[in-house]
């Protein structure tokens, strides 16, 4: 480190220089980046960066935020909104850190929080958090902790649903299946019309299948203080063989789910229904929007289509984290409580919120679209009933290599099967890559 | 890259004369120098430094102690970029890539350049900004106007062909590296087409007289006088156009959305700039700065081979 | 860059054409040949506009029309179409918080300032290793071309804990500064100056008892002026195109660029307002493509002197 530290110091006396000569220093005006905590007078100041999507229409975190600074004279929060994607932020957080400057609170995925863990940047809250444990639903509350220890509050959860065109499901004369018999008969049924009623998504693969499979049981156990893999349970397997079927019988759609076919696939209404997160509800309004469809679409429950039950997986979610560095932590806790409860606000960013207060109420364009029904509370059912999944340190990677294999799955050139031995191997890699135990 | 240095003859005692050269010389490189190792020289070194390490958890446990340690692991970064299929796979597809798309645009520019020279059209200022307005698009922003213009469902190109008769899927596994070509070639052949006809009106007005009192005809013009002329332009187009291909990242970053057999390390520059956001492992920055470090030391041969092949050829 | 040197250049090319009209016979062009050279030039002219086209399209839409409509014409008639871009750009302008002028602003100042520092430095830089003999020059040379290897994304990481140590991160200097260096830029005014800077007018200026810096600032930076507007705009392209960089290294809002902002757009996993992304991307371009217009002569006439040398 002290190479580190005198090479710094070396450029920065080499940098004050060229900066005289070069004149670079005109037309500059310094804003000096205030990340972290500072206390002048009892009064502390906390800066909370999120990825929220602070869409027009949507009331800013920016608004609410002022609200919670106007009451609270003696803690002013700053929100900074971050432009890039979740490993950018990551990214940055970890180099934030290391330099001393980093946020109080940052948006944390609830998969990558025991990565963001073994990286050395979260703040130890669980003394602060625990008084707040009411406030949240009890699953996206425990993904906030590692080990038994609490890291931040939840925000947002992303339970697996169905979402289907109900009007069409008439019209062919099928309903929402039941078991995994009636999903595939219904799926082939469906084909013959050239209509889908699944997507198969490759560059969702990583979260999606991992959220089907675990509704029916985790993959990763921690035993002793190693690891036990295992991802190739009865529910990946189950998983495996309905996408292989329906694959074979092409009776389901390959649109990517981020590429625009995906939004022509459902404008077209060949796709007529599709497992999705919660938090995709208003992101289906928006690609189909007036191009039909709206009123007729309907939220249901996964059926026991993959030896799950009743249950349900994990796609997505996050929650905001105490970052390492934190001074405040209580006064930090506290806000975000706050924040986090402000179920109405939220839910206008199009949040499925982790909050229990208070029961959201379906957004008006929300039930227009989806022929009237309380969306809200088939997504708050489906969050009771999320069965028990949590994520390694460095998921990212797994989710990368299934993604490349399900592409190949979607193109025929793979089996789904083998997705999910994929999964196994690069479970492990990534696992001992970071040095953590694993029993075999 | 080879750079041509005038090479003074050492001296072993310098006259004051040559000492204010010196002196002077070094004045004026300071401010670039400065900046240089500021902005290069530190985070190279600090790439190459890292380039040994590997982070890892200790403190045992399920998660590690909540802190990751840089480990020394030698060469064990390089030994595995070497070793990586993924990897060679990648400068594979990368070489393959340069071989087509820096030859077909220098190619084009070349030609369009010597038509709107050939005043055979009048008023080509047109032309000439219509071919180079590409450019003004960043990367990533034309990338995605492509992706939509190559998807079935939205591009008006493809339900066109299909109306005719013609059924393309510029996403399928043998051409999508020729839809890449494309978003580059597109985005900078207006560019270098405009290196070449500055080129090409910079040459004197004597030498087309000459070739007129001689006889020769337009074509022969081109060829004679024209083409020998804009060699150099071409030839620096070319080594600039391989560097920069060798680093291809934006078109496969972006065309990964649409289509997801574009794998994480499709280029190397794309295994380094995911391998250091940990989609790939084994991750961090050690790795990626090893891949990026090997990445250059091929970009830095191959680009001395074609200055050393040029020269032969210019020689003989 | 004086106006008398455009209205040279415009004159030589005048000349050129009127050189062309009166040529011999054999050097005319037959019609076929005329007929063919428009053909290609037309074509070509389609393949490079139709993209943009299709983006001017596209930024009057919703995503459903972006997939669901004709993609060669707008989705509404053409007395809507006011309202469909008042609406995209209501939407724009959402994305950004208002802010997306302010960001064009940014990336304008960004672009100006490392650009006009950036070409100053390469310039000086150049002239050095073209017209001064001392210690080390070869090495340095070497140093700075083989920089052009290093693929400047991965550059970005250690750039930003280098910025952070120095508590430069989240300043316009954070931008400005890594962008004001360019070994292309260095390559390209070393070239320059030893193409058109003639070493005789250096001699006689040394006799006439001028100083060296005086020599450079009056008499150097005009002969250079062509070139210095090429890699200004070289510069200010890269600088504008820029957005890994501003994204490690600010953080307030207020300083983002204007690709930092779109950037931010698509990477959204809920983002897809294309249309009003296209409608971003097309506004922020425009500032780039007045700046081209406004300075073609200079930049061309300052190519060609480094395209011959090369």
């Amino acid at each position: 480190m002290n190479w580190k530290q005198r090479c710094m110091a070396t450029v920065a006396m080499v940098s004050a220089v060229g900066m005289a000569l070069a004149g670079c220093g005109s037309g500059a005006s310094s804003s000096t980046g205030g990340a972290a905590s500072a206390s002048s007078g009892g009064k502390v100041e906390l800066t909370y960066i999120h990825r929220l999507p602070d869409k027009p229409g949507m009331t800013s975190v920016e608004d609410i935020v002022q609200r919670w600074n106007d009451a609270n004279p003696d803690i002013q929060v700053k929100a900074v909104h971050f432009n890039g994607n979740a490993s950018d932020l990551i990214k940055k957080l970890e180099t934030d850190v290391k330099a001393g400057n980093a946020p109080d609170l940052a948006q944390v995925g609830y998969a990558e929080l025991p990565e963001v863990f073994t990286k050395g940047i979260l703040e130890d809250v669980t003394a602060e958090a625990e008084q707040y444990k009411g406030d949240f639903a009890a699953g996206p509350y425990e993904l906030m902790g590692i080990g038994g220890k609490t890291y931040g509050l939840p925000q947002d959860t992303g339970p697996l649903v169905y979402f289907y065109n109900k009007a069409e499901f008439d019209k062919l004369g099928i309903e929402v299946p039941g078991t995994q018999d009636e999903l595939v008969a219904s799926a082939k049924k469906a084909a013959e019309q050239g209509k889908y009623i699944m997507s198969f998504q490759a560059d969702e693969a990583g979260n999606m299948l991992s959220g089907l499979a675990g509704a029916s049981g985790p993959w990763y156990t921690v035993e002793g203080d190693a690891w036990k893999v295992d991802t190739e349970t009865v529910g990946s397997q189950a998983v495996a063989k309905v996408f292989q079927d329906l694959l074979d019988a092409k009776a389901v759609a390959t649109d990517p789910r981020w590429d625009p076919s995906f939004d022509a696939a459902l404008q077209q209404g060949r796709l007529i229904g599709t497992v999705g997160a919660a938090w995709e509800a208003p992101l289906l309004m928006d690609s189909m929007a007036d191009k039909g469809g709206k009123g007729d679409w309907r939220v249901a429950q996964i059926g026991d289509w993959f030896g799950n039950g009743s249950k349900t997986g994990p796609d997505g979610g996050s929650g905001v984290a105490a970052i390492k560095g934190c001074e405040h932590k209580a006064e930090a806790m506290k806000f975000l409580d706050w924040f986090n409860t402000q179920i109405e606000d939220l839910t206008s960013q199009g949040l499925v919120v982790a909050a229990s207060t208070g029961t959201p109420s379906t957004p008006e364009s929300w039930s227009e679209f989806y022929g009237g029904q309380d969306v809200m509370k088939e997504f708050f059912d489906a969050n009771a009933n999320m069965g028990d999944f949590s994520y390694i340190p460095g998921f990212s990677s797994v989710g990368t290599a299934m993604k490349e294999q399900a592409a190949k799955a979607a193109a025929g050139t793979a089996t789904v099967e083998s997705v999910f031995s994929t999964a196994q191997t690069s479970s492990i890699d990534t696992l001992k890559d970071y040095g953590l135990a694993v029993s075999e | 890259m080879t750079a041509h240095t005038t090479t003074a003859p050492a001296r072993r005692r310098r006259s004051p004369a040559a000492r204010r050269e010196e002196r002077t010389g070094w004045l004026f490189m300071l401010p670039f120098v400065l900046l240089f190792l500021l902005v290069f020289i530190v985070p190279i070194g600090y790439a190459i430094y890292s380039s040994f390490f590997q982070q890892v958890a200790t403190g045992g446990g399920a998660y590690g102690g909540g802190e990751l340690v840089n480990r020394f692991v030698g060469l064990e970064n390089f030994r595995y970029v070497v070793t990586s299929g993924e990897f060679w796979a990648g400068m594979g597809r990368v070489l393959l890539y340069t071989v087509i798309q820096v030859p077909l645009m220098i190619v084009a520019a070349l030609v369009l350049a010597m038509l709107i020279d050939s005043f055979v059209v009048k008023h080509v200022s047109g032309f000439r900004l219509g071919y180079f307005l590409p450019y003004a698009i960043p990367g990533v922003i034309a990338s995605i106007i492509w992706v939509y213009l190559y998807n079935g469902q939205i591009s008006p190109i493809v339900k066109g062909l299909a109306a005719l008769g013609v059924n393309v899927d510029f996403f399928a596994s043998n051409v999508v590296l020729g839809s890449m070509v494309n978003i580059t070639t597109w985005t900078f052949t207006g560019y270098n087409m405009l290196i070449f006809l500055s080129a090409l009106q910079a040459i004197p007005h004597e030498l087309y007289e000459a070739a007129r009192i001689d006889g020769a005809n337009g074509w022969q013009v081109a060829m004679k006088v024209k083409l020998p002329n804009v060699r150099g332009a071409a030839l620096l187009a070319m080594l600039l156009s391989i560097v920069g291909t060798i680093q291809l990242f934006n078109e496969p970053q972006v065309m990964q959305t649409a289509d997801p057999g574009i794998s994480y390390s499709y280029t190397p520059m794309m295994m380094a700039f995911n391998t250091s956001r940990g989609f790939l492992t084994p991750k961090g920055d050690g790795p990626a700065s090893a891949i990026a470090i090997v990445m250059a030391v091929i970009a830095g041969l191959l680009a001395m081979a074609y200055a050393f092949v040029e020269r032969k050829v210019s020689e003989s | 860059m004086s106006i008398a040197t455009r209205r040279e250049a415009r004159r030589a090319e005048r000349r050129r054409e009127r050189a062309q009209a009166d040529l011999p016979r054999s050097m005319r062009p037959s019609k076929a040949v005329k007929t063919i050279t428009v053909v290609v030039l037309v074509v070509a002219l389609v393949y490079f506009l139709f993209p943009i086209y299709w983006a001017i399209v596209a930024s009057t839409k919703t995503p459903s029309q972006l997939t669901g409509s004709n993609g060669l014409w707008f989705a509404v008639p053409l007395n809507e179409l006011p309202d469909a871009i008042a609406a995209n750009y209501a939407t724009l302008l959402g994305w950004t918080s208002d802010r997306f002028w302010r960001w064009v602003g940014n990336s304008l100042l960004y672009s100006c300032v490392s650009a006009l520092v950036g070409t100053v430095v390469s310039v000086m830089a150049g002239y050095a290793t073209a017209k001064f003999r001392f210690r080390g020059k070869g090495v340095t040379i070497g140093i700075i071309m083989a920089a052009m290897l290093m693929p400047a994304t991965l550059l970005t990481i250690p750039q930003y804990a280098i910025f952070n140590a120095l508590h430069l991160d989240n300043t316009m200097l954070a931008v400005i500064i890594p962008c004001c260096v360019s070994p292309f830029g260095f390559f390209l005014g070393r070239v320059y100056a030893q193409s058109s800077v003639p070493d005789e007018l250096l001699e006689a200026a040394r006799i006439d008892g001028a100083g060296e810096a005086r020599i450079f600032f009056t008499m150097v930076l005009r002969l250079l002026a062509p070139a210095m507007v090429t890699i200004f705009l070289f510069m200010f392209v890269a600088t504008w195109n820029n957005f890994l960089l501003p994204l490690m290294m600010l953080s307030s809002e207020d300083l983002y660029p204007v690709t930092l902002g779109l950037y931010g757009m698509v990477s959204l996993a809920v983002f897809n307002d294309r249309g009003a992304l296209m409608m971003g991307a097309l506004l922020g371009v425009l500032p780039v493509i007045i700046l081209f217009l406004t300075l073609q002569r200079f930049w061309r006439a300052g190519l060609a002197a480094g395209a011959v040398k090369g």
